[in-house]
């Protein structure tokens, strides 16, 4: 997937941007926690866990957006942040896949319809999705079925960016071997993620370095916290734990300013551009073209219902079809019939005429 | 009752020292079951359990080489024998790799059920045979089932293994890789699981807390309130920042260890499995839950007969599906022929419409020449 980076990308407009993320992963990694460090405010409540009772209910997954208006240095942000809860809690997950591409698909289906109008809503709100962060559990061995799965499914029509969730369970030395499985397993199941792409000819040094740095942090390591502890007689974000506290704006306790960075001021104008130039335009062409090919194809649904109704109707319209052949057999040797008579007849007063003449 | 005066005695009370001579010779036999999805570090448990390499790390190379299609949960057995002052145990320690880690994940707990049910089968039948000096006996002594430490509650999945589990063996949930959890969080966590095991009527392990002096009771209630028991696994030595060597984990931000209280619960849990209660754990597997097993079994089978097997296969489901499949696939077939069909016998009714319609006009082309050679022949017949 060749992209050529315009250089000067960066514009500086007061206006703003809007750009829309999307998290999935399996409860429990961190994720609604990660939302809200990123905006540093509470955009997703807590959640609530229910009644004990219950808990044996399995609940679909839910989507669910958020928007945050950001600062980014002056540049100002309209954030939509996706929550998907209920991913991977069920004990068969396969619905939770269609249920994602098809919130992904509609968006993609809306800006096309709005495209194709006569008269465009000027103010139409583009709600596609820019990028997909996906969670991995810090299993420290490898990605499982279910990661590979959606990875693959996912990464046709939206960015999808791996990052492992709740990373202070792996130490160091775990963590860059965990790090680099996950990406032998990407790379052998041909997985296209976002990569940071850049072009070594094409681009200046800058951007390569910058890109390639960034790639070779991939699986990002995250830790969210909401919580403010003192270190040193600083307070910084961090957990507390009795052996010790982890910041998580310390580079090196874990990647997520880098990511911070990465997502809302330096690649975010590439995740939008790959998202239009590339993801939507796939989808559309596959779309139009589905279209047309199959014009006079019926609902498989619809199909399945009505083929014993076909069927009996078939063998009404049989059996009228035969009732109006024997009928217009009859009509036709009648018809002879009458012919031969009235030409019987015609010949008799011929003979007649002739005789009389 | 009779009871013997102090002094000499009789020697009676020697029995117990007797007892002990005949247990040391003979060892025991100890299994546990390991459950839980992978990654939760269930084997670096058992390796810091034992303090000893029993079962080696999983290998990466292969994981190319394996077909995901199968999709099973496999039951791997490590058996190794232990001593330690002269006393012997065969320890064997059964893992459930591939539970918990595909998309789909119904009826996963299949295996890991039968294979519990099918050592107390095996066992049973064992001792229904004339010679029975020699009995392997793989009965679970207990199983250790691994949460993952996700902070809010028990899984779906989680809920309706435990369940299955509780009533077969002697259930102990655990929190895996606690080093995720601070303390607060950790406390509420365990608060939830404990609500919802309560609710679900899960069946875990307990054990009598009385005992003869004041200590015990003490330490089994202290043992009871850590339920569940969060763990950290390591086998690697590493110091600490106040110079000391000790089993643990080393992060950037400071070190976890393993057998410090204030940590994780391994201690207790290490007390619970081996030191203090390991001989209940046997014994309440052999007196309950085999007992159970032998009741069920024997109300509705006569001594000999075979088990009956049931019929749910996960594999069988997908077969099912498959032919499903081909049959909507068919059903498709023949729908396309039955249209095609309709559209012919429409062409031919159209056809015959025409030709009706043709012999039709030449009828009547030829009634009106007819018409009209009457009429030309009437006036002349009137001449």
């Amino acid at each position: 997937m060749a992209h050529v980076r315009r250089p000067g990308n960066r514009k500086n407009v007061k206006k703003g941007f809007q750009f829309t993320l999307m998290v999935v992963g399996a409860s429990g990694l961190g994720r609604t926690t990660f939302i809200n460090t990123l905006c540093d405010a509470e955009v997703v409540p807590k959640r609530e866990c229910d009644e004990p009772e219950m808990a044996h209910i399995e609940e679909g997954i839910k989507i669910k957006p958020y928007t945050v208006e950001l600062d980014e240095d002056g540049i100002k942000i309209s954030l939509t942040v996706v929550d998907t809860p209920g991913f991977g809690d069920m004990i068969d997950n396969e619905y939770c896949f269609q249920e994602i591409l098809g919130y992904l698909e509609q968006q993609y289906d809306d800006i096309l319809s709005e495209e194709s109008r006569i008269k465009r809503n000027r103010r139409f709100r583009d709600n596609r999705v820019h990028a997909l962060l996906y969670f991995i559990a810090p299993t420290g061995h490898s990605l499982r079925e279910i990661d590979i799965e959606l990875m693959k499914r996912l990464s046709p029509r939206i960015n999808v960016i791996p990052v492992i969730g709740k990373s202070d369970t792996l130490t160091p030395g775990e963590l860059a071997d965990f790090k680099k499985r996950v990406m032998e397993d990407i790379a052998h199941h041909k997985i296209p993620i976002y990569n940071f792409p850049y072009d070594p000819e094409e681009d200046d040094d800058e951007t390569v370095e910058e890109n390639s740095e960034l790639r070779s942090l991939l699986p990002f390591a995250l830790i969210g916290c909401e919580e403010e502890v003192t270190v040193n007689g600083r307070k910084v974000r961090g957990r507390q734990y009795p052996w010790g506290i982890v910041e998580v704006d310390n580079p090196q306790h874990c990647d997520f300013v880098k990511l911070r960075y990465a997502l809302l001021s330096s690649h975010f104008q590439d995740l939008k551009e790959i998202t239009h130039d590339y993801l939507y335009e796939n989808y559309r062409t596959e779309k139009l073209s589905r279209i047309t090919d199959s014009a006079s194809d019926n609902d498989s649904n619809e199909e399945d219902e009505h083929s014993r109704l076909k069927e009996e109707q078939f063998k009404k319209e049989e059996g009228k079809l035969k009732e109006i052949e024997d009928r217009v057999q009859r009509e036709l040797k009648e018809k002879q019939q009458e012919l031969w008579s009235k030409e019987q007849q015609l010949m008799s007063l011929e003979a007649a005429q002739v005789q009389v003449q | 009752m009779v009871s013997t005066q102090a002094g000499a005695g009789i020697g009676i009370a020697n029995l117990p020292n007797q007892r002990h001579a005949i247990a040391s010779k003979k060892g025991s036999n100890y299994t546990i079951l390991l459950c839980g999805e992978s990654g939760l570090g269930k084997t670096t448990f058992i390796n810091t359990l034992f303090t000893t390499a029993i079962k080696t790390p999983k290998s990466y190379k292969r994981r190319f080489n394996n077909n995901t299609a199968e999709k099973t949960v496999e039951i791997e057995i490590i058996r190794a024998e232990l001593e330690e002052k002269q006393f012997g145990v065969k320890l064997s320690v059964v893992d459930t790799p591939g539970f918990g880690d595909y998309t789909n994940n119904r009826d996963s707990w299949m295996p890991i059920i039968d294979f519990i049910d099918d050592q107390h089968e095996s066992y049973m039948r064992q001792d229904q045979q004339p010679q029975r000096q020699e009995l392997s006996d793989m009965r679970v002594h207990c199983c250790l089932y691994f949460i993952r430490p996700t902070g809010h509650t028990l899984k779906p999945l989680d809920i309706e293994v435990m369940k299955r589990l509780g009533t077969r063996v002697n259930l102990i949930p655990v929190i895996a890789k606690a080093d995720t959890l601070t303390p607060t969080d950790l406390h509420k966590f365990k608060k939830r699981i404990l609500e919802v095991i309560a609710a679900q009527n899960i069946q875990c392990y307990t054990f009598p807390l009385e005992s003869d002096d004041e200590s015990s009771t003490k330490r089994n209630m202290n043992i009871m309130a850590a339920m569940p028991f969060s763990v950290i696994g390591s086998t690697d030595d590493v110091l600490t920042s106040d110079g000391r060597t000790v089993k643990g984990r080393q992060y950037s931000w400071g070190v976890a260890e393993v057998e410090n209280e204030d940590h994780c619960d391994f201690k207790k849990l290490r007390q619970l499995l081996i030191r203090t209660h390991m001989l209940d754990l046997i014994h309440s597997t052999e007196e309950t839950h085999y007992e159970n097993y032998r009741r069920s079994q024997m109300e509705t089978r006569k001594i000999g007969e075979a088990k009956v097997k049931t019929v749910t296969n996960p594999k069988w489901k997908e077969e099912e599906e498959a032919l499903r499949k081909r049959f909507t696939e068919q059903v498709r077939l023949e729908e396309n022929r039955f249209r095609s069909w309709e559209q012919q016998l429409i062409a031919e009714r159209d056809r015959l419409n025409k030709d009706l319609e043709a012999e039709h006009s030449h009828i009547k082309a030829l009634e009106a020449e007819l018409e009209s050679m009457q009429v030309g022949l009437s006036p002349k017949t009137r001449k």
